[in-house]
């Protein structure tokens, strides 16, 4: 029984091999965009968790503040994930770092009764993996600290990166469901050719008293076929091309950076897709096609 | 058992039958006779369920047709074999593969469908002609192919739709004599002709049918 499908599906591919392959062809470029789409993404978001996770914070003290309270405060910023103190800046620092950045103007700093500059902490977030970091979030406990006036972090920047992400998130989404009834598509097309092909074989199958699946199951096999080889030959050629394109990029002057092929679980997800979308395309041919 | 009541079928404003009142009861061998367009392969696609009628009704072994899921139909079916007046042989398989589906569809081994589909062949006589195709056969070799395809599972019910109109006299002889034998392990056989020969000297059961009405019947 089960051979027999198997064997019914091979025979209407070979059958109708030419356009077997031509649809096969286009199963694969389609896979092989939403995989370089996928590999191109999470390379992406590789990166930009790197600079972004590079987030930098000035931690703004109050005057006079207690020995005591400062400790408080270092040991809070130490014990936040990933944080690393850069440097603490007194006020006398703080006041020496001003004239030297202004030199010859520098003058009316001396006419100052005291200080208006704060002591500060440099606070950088971690170089290692530490995305997902809420700036906002750290502000607001940081905030909530006696002795702590103000936080400032580089807020912008992260914004933009985000919303970037999100918006080449939501490119590859719209890109990706495109490509995928493109191959639903296809797969109909090729499936219905054979369905035509065979009209008068499934009549008579009908006729000796073949049940609906028995006649039904060869296409739905042979959709799946084809989009599982489809789904195969595209990560192959994925894998090819990753294979010969260099792992590190030196882009606009940045620190080199790797170029990681796509984990296993988007190889998986790549394959399945192929076999689930041949599946759909060939039960839309299948549809209500016959009634004998 | 067959039964049909009060059966009519139209095709558009042309009656192929009109109130037919018939009883066959199981291992019965009988013939249905009248001249072309008489409606003897509509009252067969009928018994089938290959049609559906205007009005009335038929039961097979007290189902009824009217009512019968697709899946019951595809199961009674495998009971039912056909032979088609056109034989709707699959051109692209062999004649053993075109038998063999009668059994595929079933599901059975693969290793018996094998044995039961050469043994069919033989005695239908076409055991050299297995890898033919039937394209390549002769008028008769291809009526043969059709008859083997609806003995081939043992039906309860044989439905012959003009199973010898291509075949010479001896081969007609032969065809009969299969059928009898195949009646004579049970099944109930229905044979639609308009072949005078076939039914000169029968002792079966004869329904003729004329403009779609049964005009005798010699039960
Ligand atoms: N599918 C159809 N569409 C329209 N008319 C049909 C159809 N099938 C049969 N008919 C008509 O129904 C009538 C009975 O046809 P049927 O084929 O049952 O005759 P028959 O007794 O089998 O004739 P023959 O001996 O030539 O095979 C005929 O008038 C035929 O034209
Ligand atoms: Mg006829």
């Amino acid at each position: 029984m089960r051979s027999y499908f198997v064997r019914q599906a091979l025979i209407n591919i070979r059958k109708n091999l030419s356009v077997h392959i031509l649809s096969l062809g286009t199963i694969v470029a389609s896979l092989l965009i939403l995989g370089l789409f996928l590999l191109l993404f999470g390379n992406l978001n590789n990166w930009l968790q790197r600079w972004g996770s590079a987030l930098s914070m000035s931690i703004y003290l109050k005057d006079g503040i207690s020995e005591y309270r400062r400790d408080k405060v270092d040991s809070f910023i130490r014990g936040l994930p990933g944080a690393e103190i850069k440097r603490f800046i007194s006020k006398e620092e703080a006041l020496k770092d001003l004239r030297a950045a202004l030199g010859d103007d520098a003058g009316f700093l001396s006419r100052l009764e005291r200080n208006p500059l704060p002591a500060s902490y440099e606070v950088v977030f971690g170089s290692k993996g530490t995305y997902g970091v809420n700036p906002e979030k750290i502000k607001g406990e940081l905030e909530k600290l006696d002795g702590v006036e103000e936080v400032q972090y580089s807020k912008e920047w992260l914004k933009k990166l985000e919303g970037f992400l999100d918006v080449v998130r939501l490119i590859g989404f719209i890109i990706g469901g495109l490509l995928c009834l493109c191959v639903v598509f296809i797969v109909t097309n090729t499936i219905k050719l054979t369905l035509y092909s065979r009209k008068d074989e499934i009549e008579i199958l009908k006729l000796v008293g073949a049940t609906d699946w028995f006649v039904k199951s060869p296409f739905l096999l042979e959709g799946m076929i084809q989009g599982t080889i489809g789904g195969i030959l595209a990560v192959l050629t994925l894998f090819l091309g990753y294979l010969i394109l260099p792992t590190h990029i030196s882009l606009l002057g940045l620190a080199p950076l790797d170029f990681v092929f796509l984990p296993a679980g988007y190889l998986i997800l790549i394959l399945i897709l192929g076999t689930v979308l041949g599946v759909i395309g060939s039960f839309i041919a299948i549809g209500r096609f016959f009634e004998v | 058992m067959i039964q049909l009541f009060d059966l009519s079928k139209k095709f558009g404003p042309n009656v192929a039958l009109n109130d037919i009142r018939l009883r066959i009861r199981q291992g019965e061998f009988v013939f249905v006779t009248g001249p072309s367009g008489a409606g003897k392969t509509t009252l067969l696609r009928l018994i089938f369920g290959a049609e559906k009628p205007a009005s009335g009704y038929i039961l097979i072994n007290a189902i009824n047709l009217n009512r019968i899921s697709r899946p019951k139909l595809d199961l009674l079916r495998r009971k039912i074999g056909f032979v088609f007046q056109d034989f709707k042989l699959l051109p692209k398989k062999t004649v053993s593969e075109n038998v063999a589906i009668a059994l595929e569809v079933i599901g059975l081994r693969p290793k018996f469908i094998r044995k039961k589909t050469h043994q069919t062949l033989r005695l239908v006589g076409l055991a050299d002609k297995e890898k033919a195709y039937p394209l390549s056969l002769s008028g008769g070799e291809q009526q043969r192919v059709a008859i083997a395809r609806a003995i081939v599972k043992d039906p309860l019910i044989l439905l012959a739709d003009e199973p010898t109109g291509n075949l010479d006299p001896q081969l007609t002889m032969e065809i009969m004599e299969l059928f009898k034998s195949i009646h004579r392990k049970g099944t109930t056989v229905v044979v639609a002709t308009h072949s005078q020969e076939l039914l000169q000297g029968t002792d079966c059961r004869t329904i003729v049918l004329n403009h779609g009405k049964i005009s005798e019947d010699t039960l």
